[in-house]
């Protein structure tokens, strides 16, 4: 067993469709470490948002483990699942994910309510780290897309989780935007583990490592 | 930033979702507010025009009546047995079993005078019982004051033709005595029996007809609305030898079972209203969490409890049922100002004791609404909702 934050062993997903069970991943083994950049790529269909979903719990394996921490997660229940969720994971999205009748500031602060932090000046401090303290009172309807996209980031880092998960971050962006925001998660890395999921070469370099899956399976 | 202020920003962004939802718990409201408002005002109505009417029950004298009949034509009949009650029994109907529900007890004596050369009926009354039970007669000049005191007043119907007037003086002669009265008051036409009648103390028109400890009948008022007057009437009857007390409410209680079940119907009505709305508060709210189903996804995904998912969808249908049901009460209030007087019945007045029942009702009408589609949100699948979009 490795001492890596997320150690996945034989982890496989199966999904049904209609009669008949269908395996996105067929058995991953994976680490990777604390205050790790890795990016994981592959083609449409190879499984790499069902692995980051299964790293952030949204959903659960049909088999094999995943430890964060030596823990195992696979098991654990619903309610551990939600603070889970909280506390030891942030996403960010390709399409932000924001609520579109809240502000920068109240979408920061939501995950903080959800846990039930009185004091909300993290979200304050997330948003500065960002630079978007002057867009504070914008709705997302006032953002453009690389803002709405810091502010999702700002959302995912105001608990301090351990783990970043970043699905096609600049799936929605333009290039030169994109850069920023691989950059801002590049420096995020000093403080948590960076798991990004894309399929753009270019930025993938950009990270520590780069996982390839093909057909649910890791490429060596 | 608090979970309530997260629906309430959410709910005012969705006004015309918002609109819809409410309009169905104002109309239940409203509907269930002026049927009960108007029936209130109705039930008053028919009571104010029961206490006008007079006493609930009358008692007299029990006589035998015998029927005269020749052959196949009946020519009357006569009555037999003494035709007063002792003054002495009086006290007796207070031991009757519901003598809490006695409110006014006012024994008379009728009985035929001469005023010059006319003959004219007085009534004696028992002054402060009599002002109690006629409180609604519209007297010109005053009331009889003193239980004892040579005064009298006057039954329109007797008062003009003798030209008679407040402050006149009559002499009226009885069984062997005369007697001088000051007029004191003239009481205003009351379409009654009462028209026709020279009104006195009763002790006075005792001494003037000669019938010292008797009384012709005695007028009881039951304090409650609903008493059970027939069967104070058969109490009375046991306790007063030789009377008969007749209740007089029979018109009055079923008038009030008419009001009372046609208020029943509307009431079944309101209540299907209310289902209704429930259903309508139910469909918008399913609609709305189907529309917000990325956005309950995405806050699964960043933290929110199964419990805060729902106490949101439930604080959503509590803010419509608060609303709606304020509303509600006030469009039916005025909707029973609309209703009432077309039906008859006397102007309503706001119920505010309603307003935290309907308030209440509504807000259990649009939480309840809510457990569909919280059950609904409950089944999203962060991982699924996420990956379709």
């Amino acid at each position: 067993m490795s001492n890596g934050l997320i150690h996945a062993s034989g982890l496989k997903k199966s999904y049904k469709i209609g009669p008949n069970d269908v395996e996105v991943l067929h058995g991953i083994d994976m680490d990777i470490e604390n205050g790790e950049f890795v990016s994981i790529m592959g083609q449409s269909g190879s499984g790499k948002t069902t692995l980051m979903n299964l790293i952030g719990m949204l959903d659960r394996p049909t088999g094999g483990s995943i430890l964060i921490d030596g823990d195992d997660i696979t098991t654990i229940s619903r309610k551990e699942m939600v603070d889970y969720r909280r506390r030891t994971v942030g996403f960010v999205f390709q399409q932000f994910h924001l609520i579109p009748s809240l502000t920068a500031y109240e979408n920061v602060a939501l995950p903080l309510v959800f846990a039930g932090d009185k004091g909300h000046s993290a979200a304050l401090d997330a948003l500065e780290r960002v630079e978007l303290s002057h867009r504070l009172d914008h709705k997302p309807s006032e953002l453009s897309g690389g803002e709405q996209q810091r502010v999702a980031i700002a959302r995912a880092l105001v608990m301090s989780p351990k783990i970043l998960l970043a699905d096609e971050p600049t799936g929605a962006l333009d290039k030169e935007t994109g850069e920023r925001i691989i950059s801002l998660l590049n420096s995020l890395k000093d403080d948590m583990t960076v798991v990004m999921i894309t399929h753009n070469h270019e930025l993938a370099r950009m990270s520590d490592r780069i996982i390839n899956l093909q057909d649910g399976k890791i490429k060596e | 930033m608090r979970l309530y202020s997260v629906v309430l920003k959410d709910v005012f962004r969705r006004k015309a979702k918002l609109a819809i939802a409410v309009l169905g718990i104002i109309v239940a409201a409203s509907a269930m507010v002026a049927v009960v408002t108007t029936f209130s005002a109705a039930t008053e109505s028919l009571y104010e025009e029961s206490n006008n009417f007079g006493a609930n029950i009358i008692v007299r004298p029990q006589t035998n009546s015998i029927p005269l009949i020749a052959g196949s034509t009946s020519l009357g009949s006569i009555s037999t047995g003494d035709n007063y009650i002792l003054e002495s029994d009086i006290p007796g109907i207070y031991d009757i079993e519901n003598s809490a529900n006695l409110g006014v007890v006012a024994p008379r004596l009728y009985g035929v005078v001469g005023l010059g050369h006319e003959n004219v009926i007085v009534m004696g009354v028992d002054v402060e019982q009599e002002q109690n039970l006629r409180s609604w007669w519209k007297v010109n000049g005053e009331w009889l004051s003193d239980p004892n005191g040579t005064e009298v007043m006057l039954g329109s119907d007797i008062a003009k033709p003798l030209g008679l007037d407040v402050g006149s003086a009559i002499t009226l002669e009885g069984n062997g005595v005369d007697m001088e009265f000051e007029v004191v008051g003239i009481v205003e036409s009351t379409g009654g029996e009462e028209d026709g009648y020279i009104i006195m103390p009763l002790s006075v028109s005792q001494t003037l007809l000669d019938k010292e400890g008797k009384v012709s009948s005695i007028d009881v008022r039951a304090l409650c609305n609903d008493c059970p007057v027939s069967e104070m009437s058969l109490q009375i009857e046991g306790a007063l030898p030789d009377v008969e007390a007749r209740a007089m409410s029979q018109i009055v209680q079923s008038e009030m079972a008419m009001i009372k079940h046609t208020q029943t119907s509307a009431m079944a009505i309101s209540i299907i209203t209310l289902l209704v709305s429930t259903l309508t508060v139910a469909s918008t709210m399913l609609a709305s969490v189907n529309e917000k189903i990325r956005e309950i996804g995405i806050m699964r995904a960043i933290g929110a409890s199964d419990h805060q998912v729902i106490s949101m969808l439930f604080l959503e249908g509590a803010l419509i049922g608060t609303i709606g049901g304020s509303i509600g009460f006030g469009t039916g209030t005025l909707l029973s100002y609309l209703i009432a007087p077309l039906l008859g019945f006397a102007e309503p007045f706001p119920m505010w004791e309603l307003l935290p029942l309907v308030s209440g009702m509504a807000v259990l009408v649009g939480i309840v609404a809510s457990i569909i589609p919280a059950k609904r949100a409950l089944s999203i699948d962060p991982a699924e909702v996420l990956r379709s979009v």
